[in-house]
């Protein structure tokens, strides 16, 4: 039987990326990192803040996103928008994971036939 | 709500504390916002403004990880692209120098008349303070790799079947182990033969040898020969294991531990008596000795050190340039 701990390395393994391919997906309309935070969380990806925040500042450096600070409400945010390279990762990434989708579905039916 | 202003003040400040001033203002502005709405968010879900916070803040984990994730500075002294490599030149190094070095103040202290015991107890303490220097240069000699891009660019090579080590040729092995102890016996005994047989008397009466008195007293000539034993053993281990870059970094280390000293030594006019030039009828020679001594100190380890690389360099072609051709 998996420990807990175990079974969490795992299933955090196979998340890793998808976090960023969320992002960039959910930025194509920029947003502040707490309204990011539960775009993400009610859109399935569970995301710790911890791991969320010093990820947008990574995803900013490598130029896949954009930031600005808003400061047109009482309380400054900085907003963040993905950019043109940004856009283009994000479609390789979703093409790889609709392989991956698919090749699951094929390995699937070939574990369960007769 | 001051004292729950306070908790948040606390993490902020403890979280950004590590970072650059370039990072600091900003990260620290963004993460104040962000902790603000997710409070925010509680307080409209129905928490009290303490819980609020402090589950917030409880959320976001220990402030140092949070920091370490900002950071683009490295959370550990060597990493794993490098920790095989260091560990390989420590052991390499610990596991000959510090051996022979027992061997070696054992025995000096033993005949220059100390009891077993004590010579016993200086071996192990020599040999102790030995291994916690070697331990310490190498460690910092990969800590540098680490933070430098540059280096660790250029020894990021990829692997294939060619960089295998080749089966040790015995002849060039034993070649190079004899050659070695010949040149360093030949040495020592000119130096010794010089120094005692050689002697001749000096301005008050007492004999003296080429080399000043207090040096030659000192026991410096035993550190030197023992590091000379270090070098060979460690000439053969790399000639056995093929030539890497880990062996050329240990290399470097083991020429640079012997130039600063050594040219402290020859440089600042330690090395040579200069009454026993004047004794002789040569008191020129105490200069023309030194810098040809200085020459050797300088050019042997930097013509090591050069050969190193070379032969770094040359295995890495060669393994190379077969599978560039396929």
């Amino acid at each position: 039987m998996l420990k807990d701990e175990e079974l969490a390395t795992h299933r955090q393994e196979l998340r890793r990326g998808t976090v960023v391919l969320a992002c960039l997906m959910l930025l194509e309309k920029s947003n502040y990192g707490y309204a990011l935070l539960t775009a993400l969380d009610s859109s399935g990806f569970a995301v710790d803040a911890n791991t969320l925040y010093p990820l947008l500042r990574r995803l900013e450096k490598q130029g896949l996103v954009h930031s600005e600070w808003n400061t047109d409400e009482s309380r400054p945010r900085k907003f963040y928008a993905t950019s043109p390279e940004g856009r283009r990762l994000a479609a390789t990434l979703r093409g790889d994971w609709d392989e991956l989708a698919a090749a699951f579905t094929a390995l699937t039916a070939l574990t369960e036939e007769p | 709500m001051t004292t729950a202003s306070t908790l948040t003040d606390r993490y902020v400040a403890e979280a950004v504390r590590s970072l650059t001033r370039g990072q600091r203002k900003d990260i620290e502005a963004e993460l104040r916002a962000s902790i603000a709405d997710a409070i925010e968010d509680r307080l409209e879900a129905g928490t009290d403004a303490a819980a609020a916070e402090r589950d917030v803040l409880a959320e976001l984990g220990p402030p140092r990880s949070l920091a370490a994730s900002y950071s683009d500075k490295p959370s550990h002294l060597i990493g794993p692209d490098l920790f095989r490599d260091y560990v390989r030149v420590l052991t390499v190094l610990l596991s000959t120098a510090v051996p022979l070095w027992f061997v070696f103040s054992g025995v000096v202290t033993f005949v220059a008349g100390a009891s077993p015991l004590d010579s016993l107890g200086s071996a192990l303490w020599g040999s102790f303070e030995t291994a916690m220097s070697l331990a310490f240069i190498v460690t910092l000699v990969f800590a540098i790799i680490e933070r430098t891009p540059a280096l660790r660019g250029r020894r990021a090579t990829k692997w294939d079947l060619h960089s295998l080590p080749a089966v040790p040729d015995q002849r060039g092995y034993v070649s190079e182990l004899v050659g070695g102890v010949l040149f360093l016996v030949v040495i020592a005994s000119v130096v010794i033969v010089l120094q005692s047989v050689g002697a001749v008397e000096g301005p008050n009466g007492t004999l003296i040898g080429p080399l000043d008195a207090p040096l030659w007293e000192s026991g410096v000539f035993w550190v030197a020969l023992f590091y000379s034993a270090v070098s060979i053993s460690f000439h053969v281990f790399a000639h056995y294991t093929g030539w890497s870059v880990a062996n050329a970094v240990a290399t470097i280390v083991l020429d640079v531990l012997f130039v600063v000293p050594a040219v402290w030594i020859v440089a600042g006019d330690r090395l040579l008596n200069p009454d026993y030039f004047a004794a002789i009828g040569w008191p020129d020679g105490v200069q023309i000795v030194g810098l040809i001594a200085l020459a050797v100190v300088v050019l042997f380890p930097l013509l090591d050190t050069v050969d190193a690389i070379i032969r770094t360099v040359r295995t890495r072609r060669v393994h190379r340039s077969p599978s560039e051709a396929a």
